[in-house]
């Protein structure tokens, strides 16, 4: 008999431990819709305050819907006390939704005992004052340094480390002993030290500064500058000494940052520029046509992008590989729609005035209008949206500076275009006919080679690049019918920077012009460095008018 | 031969004698806004507001003066976004069409070239989008939000939110330059330092905001800073893509823009701006028994447009996923209230009906607005932040702010 005791007792233990559990969660429920409901804002935002601890799902859930303005008042028609509610679940087809008691976490049910369904534009919302939504940021930020999620947890720390607030001390360096990932407890190091920065101890001030600059904490520099100016640091020769140091660290390293942030962004702008004007640099720099339809050739390729989006998200749905993997699609279906494109332009018109270049212009141009026209009629005036693939979105943080994969992607794309279209000049029967045709288009016809199909393989190609900058451009830019516009000046600007005809040239100039703006742009701004760098060029090309890489092409010589 | 029957005579002359009476019972009224080039995907969108505007008064027994009622009969030109064609046809309106009232203009520029127009030819022009102040016509009516209700309340929320630190971020014209100039001023009058303000622009049409979001990356690094942005149209994709690409976002950097509204919105990608902040005097999501039957009624007019009572064709109205916005809504405002006005002058000449619309109030969607005798309104303005959908949800409602153009004014009272 007395060995059944002690399980029975266990039992009994066991039985008891989940009241337990709800005796605290109810605690914490109550508190919370003690704070909804009162009238003083002291007292609401001291309630709140306690609630740090509170582990209840529904209160956290309540907690954040409450601050979004998402939590509701429930007034019984029978007049008993109003009570605090949350949705539950999305709303229906007919925008109804269930409703959750705080409470108790039960459903809330009409007289007759059936589920309640509200609608959202009905319901009075629990108000809140800035103050109270700060309270409770608070809380949700203390609560989010222990979330799974590494982004979450290094954005409240973040947030917390710069409210200097010794308060949030123990629960920041509870989390550093435990913390494993290395990104979140460099995180964590500097939010510390840079609470304790902020607070009255002396020493660990200058423990403090020195470990913000061993952790090259970009973030604290302008607190660290204007510390350095503040009496009090010039009094303490100690401080201003920790303060001095630090800053000559952070400020070396701010400024290899600067520099290694200008220099990609300065390839990233070249690349851009790169690849919409590979294409120019082969329908203008080899074959001589004044091609202005260029830009609207990009355009097509952006619209082939935005096209096939939309094929993918009808076959595979409007989450993960619809969104995801209709790049991979777009790329190749751009090519070939802006070369088709290129290819009726081509036979339609342009191989009757191939002696005639400023002809070739003005119907260039007139084929542009008709075709930003067309466009504007079957996708309408407003631009389109073209998403990015999640693969595609973000970015990569090293030392401090940022790399968006979008910008990565578009400069390896940059690489990839120039050594295809390199190899197929130099390794390629087509290549060299084209070459051929380029420096002397009578001997080589003699020689047998077919030259009008050359020059219309040639177009095709060139337009087909410029429809895979179409795509490209599309993770970076608008989609609209003036997409064209925005691009042809600069195209031609590089493709003559260059030196017509010279495919290094445009890779060169794109470069040049890239970086040069990137470099200008902190100093100057966007506006003066634009135009500081066109001025550049005018006076570049006034010096030397065939641009970087003079070349000798038949399309100058008629 | 019969002679022709009394009866048939006198029904002809009552047919004769009617058709003049509808004929000379309308009254002409001008509407200039750009229907083609870069400004025509905002101004369409108003044109066509308009036009439900006149639909629904006349439907109502249209404006009545001296006893008569009288049909409103649209004249629709198009400046094709063409600064100086904007003064040639509000030229064309006032002189040639002899329109009693125009409805017009969205640029500050456009309206700058159509002023000494309409100062010249005594006309009188409704201007409904938010601008710059700096400026009042005795022929210009600002339904507009001026700075002070606009861009005012923006920042005080701001600075309610415990921001320290202002990004002040715009396209390079004469709207965001006057604006921002403002801003700083009164930044400085509550007490932030020139050194936590920054002020950049960029052209119109750019697309690398590398740079600049970059910059913004280090200046939001010490947290407490905001931006706000007056850059127009679409550089807001080019913008907004690489402010998320960087990891910033509404949480440790919100956006406040002054040129984003919901019909701006079909055209961005509104996932990416969800949860920064917009502030206007009007949202599609206001919830009031007014604006339901704005937004109920002006969709269902989009569907089978026409202006009843008048001869007035509409074409080319695109009915599709179509939303109502604040320059719309102040356009629509402005024509019921130049309607108020005329007929408590019961006149439609220019200098009365100047004089009968100072005190005049409307019932609007987001509540009732008062014309002062600044010519501007008081109205009340609403932050609102951004939803996936590209609606707002609002979240500060701030009442009977009184429009003042001149910053002077507002500045000095701080």
């Amino acid at each position: 008999m007395r060995a059944f005791r002690v399980p029975r007792l266990l039992v009994l233990a066991l039985l008891f431990l989940p009241l337990l559990a709800v005796r605290a969660d109810d605690a914490a429920r109550g508190k919370l819709v003690r704070a909804i409901l009162s009238e003083d804002a002291a007292e609401q935002v001291s309630l709140v305050r306690e609630l740090v601890a509170a582990d209840d799902p529904l209160v956290l859930q309540s907690l954040s819907a409450w601050r979004l303005g998402n939590l509701y008042l429930w007034s019984p028609t029978d007049g008993t006390p109003a009570f605090p509610f949350v949705l539950d679940g999305a709303a229906d087809t007919d925008g109804k939704s269930g409703a959750l008691r705080i409470s108790d976490g039960t459903a809330l049910k009409d007289a007759s005992g059936q589920p309640v369904r509200v609608v959202v534009s009905e319901l009075t919302v629990a108000d809140t004052s800035a103050k109270l939504r700060k309270a409770i940021k608070t809380v949700l930020d203390l609560r989010a340094v222990g979330d799974p999620d590494v982004r979450v947890r290094i954005d409240a720390i973040v947030k917390l480390g710069q409210e200097q607030e010794a308060g949030y001390l123990p629960d920041l360096e509870r989390r550093l002993a435990i913390e494993k990932e290395p990104t979140v407890r460099r995180s964590l190091a500097e939010a510390i030290a840079f609470t304790k920065l902020g607070g009255d101890d002396r020493a660990a001030r200058i423990a403090a500064v020195k470990s913000l600059s061993d952790l090259r904490a970009i973030n604290s520099l302008a607190y660290l500058r204007k510390l350095r100016g503040a009496p009090a640091t010039v009094a303490d020769a100690e401080l201003a000494k920790a303060v001095e140091a630090a800053l000559a660290v952070l400020d070396d390293y701010e400024r290899w940052g600067n520099l290694f942030g200008t220099a990609f962004r300065g390839f990233s702008l070249a690349a851009v520029l790169l690849v919409a004007s590979l294409g120019l640099a082969i329908t203008f720099g080899l074959m001589g046509i004044i091609n202005m339809a260029h830009g609207e050739l990009i355009m097509v390729g952006a619209y082939t992008a935005y096209v096939v989006q939309n094929l993918f998200r009808t076959w595979f749905g409007t989450t993960g590989a619809g969104p995801d993997l209709y790049f991979v699609a777009a790329l190749p279906a751009s090519f070939v729609a802006a070369a088709a494109v290129g290819l009726v332009l081509e036979r339609g018109i342009i191989r009757f005035l191939y002696r005639r270049p400023l002809e070739s212009m003005l119907a260039t141009w007139g084929v542009s209008l008709v075709l930003q026209q067309v466009f504007r009629h079957i996708f309408g005036a407003a631009n389109v949206q073209v998403g990015s693939p999640s693969w595609l979105s973000g970015s990569y943080v090293v030392s401090d500076v940022l790399l968006a994969y979008n910008r990565i992607f578009v400069i390896g794309f940059a690489f990839a275009i120039v050594g295809l279209t390199y190899l197929l000049m130099t390794r390629t029967s087509l290549g060299l006919q084209i070459r051929a045709v380029m420096q002397n288009r009578a001997m080589a016809s003699a020689l047998g080679v077919r030259t009008e199909r050359v020059n219309m393989m040639t177009f095709a190609f060139g337009s087909g690049l410029a429809g895979m900058a179409g795509c490209c451009l599309s993770q970076i830019g608008n989609v609209g019918p003036g997409l064209g516009q925005n691009y042809v000046v600069d195209c031609f600007m590089i493709v003559v920077l260059g030196g017509v005809g010279s495919l290094p040239g445009t890779v060169s100039a794109s470069l040049g012009v890239g970086v040069t703006d990137q470099i200008l742009q902190p100093w100057l701004g966007a506006v003066m460095g634009k135009i500081t760098v066109l001025a550049g060029i005018i006076l570049f090309l006034q010096w030397r008018p065939a641009g970087l890489f003079a070349s000798r092409g038949r399309g100058l010589e008629g | 031969m019969k002679p022709i029957p009394v009866k048939t005579i006198g029904a002809a002359l009552l047919a004769l004698f009617l058709g003049a009476a509808r004929a000379a019972d309308t009254v002409k009224v001008g509407v200039l806004h750009s229907l083609s080039g870069t400004m025509a995907i905002s101004e369409t969108s108003l044109k066509d507001v308009l036009l439900f505007t006149f639909d629904e008064i006349n439907k109502a027994g249209g404006v009545k003066v001296g006893g008569k009622p009288y049909m409103i009969e649209p004249v629709v030109v198009d400046p094709a976004s063409n600064w100086p064609l904007f003064a040639e046809k509000a030229e064309q309106l006032l002189v040639k069409d002899k329109v009693s009232v125009v409805f017009g203009c969205w640029t500050s520029v456009s309206r700058k070239s159509v002023l000494p127009v309409f100062e010249r030819d005594n006309g009188l022009l409704f201007y409904p989008v938010q601008y710059e102040g700096e400026e009042l016509s005795k022929n210009i009516f600002y339904t507009a939000e001026a700075v002070n209700q606009q861009a005012i309340p923006a920042v005080d929320y701001m600075l309610g939110e415990g921001k320290k630190k202002f990004y002040l971020l715009g396209s390079d014209y004469v709207y965001p330059r006057t604006t921002n100039k403002i801003l700083k001023q009164y930044l400085k009058s509550k007490g932030i330092p020139d050194s936590d303000i920054e002020e950049i622009y960029t052209p119109f049409g750019h697309t690398d905001y590398q740079t600049i979001v970059a910059s913004i990356k280090t200046f939001s690094g010490g947290g407490k800073a905001c931006v706000i942005s007056t850059l127009n149209g679409d550089t807001n994709v080019p913008f907004f893509k690489e402010f998320s690409n960087a990891g910033l976002t509404s949480e440790n950097c919100p956006v406040v823009s002054f040129s984003i509204s919901e019909d701006e919105f079909r055209g961005l990608p509104a996932k990416a701006l969800a949860g920064h902040l917009g502030c206007w005097t009007y949202f599609m999501s206001i919830k009031s028994p007014e604006n339901a039957k704005f937004v109920g009624d002006f969709q269902k007019w989009l569907l089978a447009p026409k202006v009843t009572g008048t001869d007035y064709t509409v074409a080319g109205v695109d009915p599709k996923g179509r939303v109502t916005c604040s320059p719309m809504n102040l356009s629509r405002m402005g024509v019921h209230l130049w309607k108020q006005a005329v007929e408590k002058a019961d006149s439609f000449e220019v200098d009365k009906v100047r004089v009968a619309l100072v005190g005049q109030k409307f019932k609007g969607p987001a509540g009732e607005v008062v014309m002062q005798e600044n010519h501007h309104l008081v109205n009340t303005a609403f932050i609102g932040e951004t939803l996936p959908t590209g609606q707002f949800k609002i979240i500060k409602t701030i009442k009977k702010v009184a429009g003042e153009p001149f910053s002077a004014k507002f500045l000095g009272a701080n």
